[in-house]
């Protein structure tokens, strides 16, 4: 089956950048699939589709979405982070209640920023 | 240059930090180690869905629902994604399946238990996401650069994941009494299969860590585990069943019991509690489907 890139932009003045590639067996396919594998979530306002290597004609497939409609037209935030921001400062309310009540575990622990990989390396 | 000298170059590439992309020349050894990883973290995404979706029709909220059906397609998406990168490397993406659904292949060892409660589905949403978060984003530094490229573009999902799980979390510890105990119980529930999760500690010559392909051992990921998220249980008052679970500040990392790691290997073999039961759901619809996959494939021309 053949392989198709996908390409995306993120602006509309953007260019169109590889955004991966998939199989499939004709450019309808094409399009339905790289939508819903790379475009669910609202990645860009445009994507395209080519024909990879050199059994294709080059040419690039826009899709025929317009920008607002692409990652669907009704609210569908609860893919993005944006619909769970600030759960960090959440956390830290949650414990400073349950503090209160005495149910923090009080055990040796790393100082703050220490332990991982990224705080070893720094 | 025989296949030793071409094999030493390549070494010394990825010694030097160079990447290695699809179409290059690779030894057999690092193309069949790549594949094997790479198919069975495919395998794991597909069979990762299937908990959680086993808990849509009991969602307690419209929005939980929502962010658990879009998790699921998440998971999905990304075993697809996987499978491209997979197939690349030499084994077709029906054959991966074939094996995949016949158990002849592997997926990871936490997707074999069984989710009973809701307590259960924030585990999996926050303390498996992020462990498997801590072990992608390990991956961002891989000598195959079609799997970097994949885990670039699935990190991002999987920290929208991570971020639902622990909202999740943090409104049963803040609930009831019985909210707070049915994550308590979930948690010790889980916990030795978190621990499986990472792997034995990394033997001397591991394959995946010799050819870069991770460059990590299982041990530093684990560690990195417990500093991110321990300390985030201990703030919301869940214990872990693990008594000597402590920051060794002498050691400068965590003390911890080391699991019973025969369940361990009879679990990822296909003899976890779940495995028969996943693995044939996955076949009938496998199976039942087919009719889809030829369509998909396009019909034959006429002779």
């Amino acid at each position: 089956m053949p392989i198709w890139d996908v390409y995306g932009k993120r602006k509309p003045d953007d260019a169109f950048e590889w955004a991966g590639s998939i199989k499939a067996s004709d450019l309808e396919m094409a399009l339905v699939l790289a939508r819903e594998t790379h475009f669910r979530h609202k990645e860009g306002v445009a994507y395209a589709v080519r024909r990879h290597g050199e059994s294709g004609d080059g040419e690039l497939h826009v899709a025929p979405y317009p920008a607002d409609v692409l990652g669907g037209v009704t609210d569908h935030s609860y893919r993005r982070q944006e619909a769970y921001a600030g759960v960090g400062g959440k956390h830290r309310r949650v414990s400073a209640m349950l503090a209160e009540r005495g149910l923090v575990i009080d055990r040796p622990r790393p100082p703050l920023g220490r332990g991982t990989e990224s705080a070893r390396s720094g | 240059m025989t296949y030793e000298e071409k094999s030493q170059a390549f070494k010394a590439r990825i010694d030097a930090g160079e990447r290695i992309e699809a179409g290059e020349w690779m030894p057999d050894e690092y193309r069949q180690a790549a594949l094997k990883f790479i198919e069975m973290h495919a395998n794991s995404e597909v069979m990762g869905a299937l908990p959680e979706r086993e808990w849509i029709p009991r969602a307690p909220t419209l929005k939980r629902k929502l962010s658990l059906t879009a998790k699921v397609q998440d998971e999905v998406g990304h075993g697809q994604i996987l499978y491209r990168v997979a197939e690349d490397l030499g084994k077709t993406r029906e054959q991966m399946f074939d094996d995949l659904v016949n158990g002849r292949t592997k997926f990871h060892n936490v997707f074999h238990y069984p989710t009973y409660t809701w307590g259960d589905v924030a585990v999996i949403g926050w303390l498996i996401d992020g462990a498997a978060l801590v072990n992608q984003k390990a991956l961002l530094d891989s000598s195959y650069m079609p799997y970097v490229r994949a885990m670039r573009r699935i990190c991002p999902e999987e920290s929208l994941h991570l971020r639902h799980g622990e909202e999740l979390v943090l409104e049963l510890v803040s609930g009831t009494p019985v909210q707070r105990q049915m994550f308590q119980d979930a948690v010790d529930r889980w916990w030795q299969p978190i621990m499986h999760f990472f792997g034995p500690p990394s033997k001397k010559k591991d394959m995946l860590l010799y050819w870069g392909i991770k460059t990590r051992t299982n041990e530093s990921l684990r560690q990195e585990f417990f500093s991110t998220y321990v300390p985030k249980l201990w703030d919301v008052g869940i214990s872990v069943p693990d008594p000597i679970l402590a920051w060794n500040d002498d050691k400068g990392e965590w003390d911890w019991s080391e699991p019973d790691w025969d369940e361990f290997w009879q679990v990822v073999r296909g003899n976890g509690p779940m495995t028969g039961v996943r693995l044939a759901y996955r076949k009938a619809m496998w199976d039942t489907h087919a009719w889809v996959r030829e369509i998909f494939a396009g019909i034959p021309e006429a002779a």
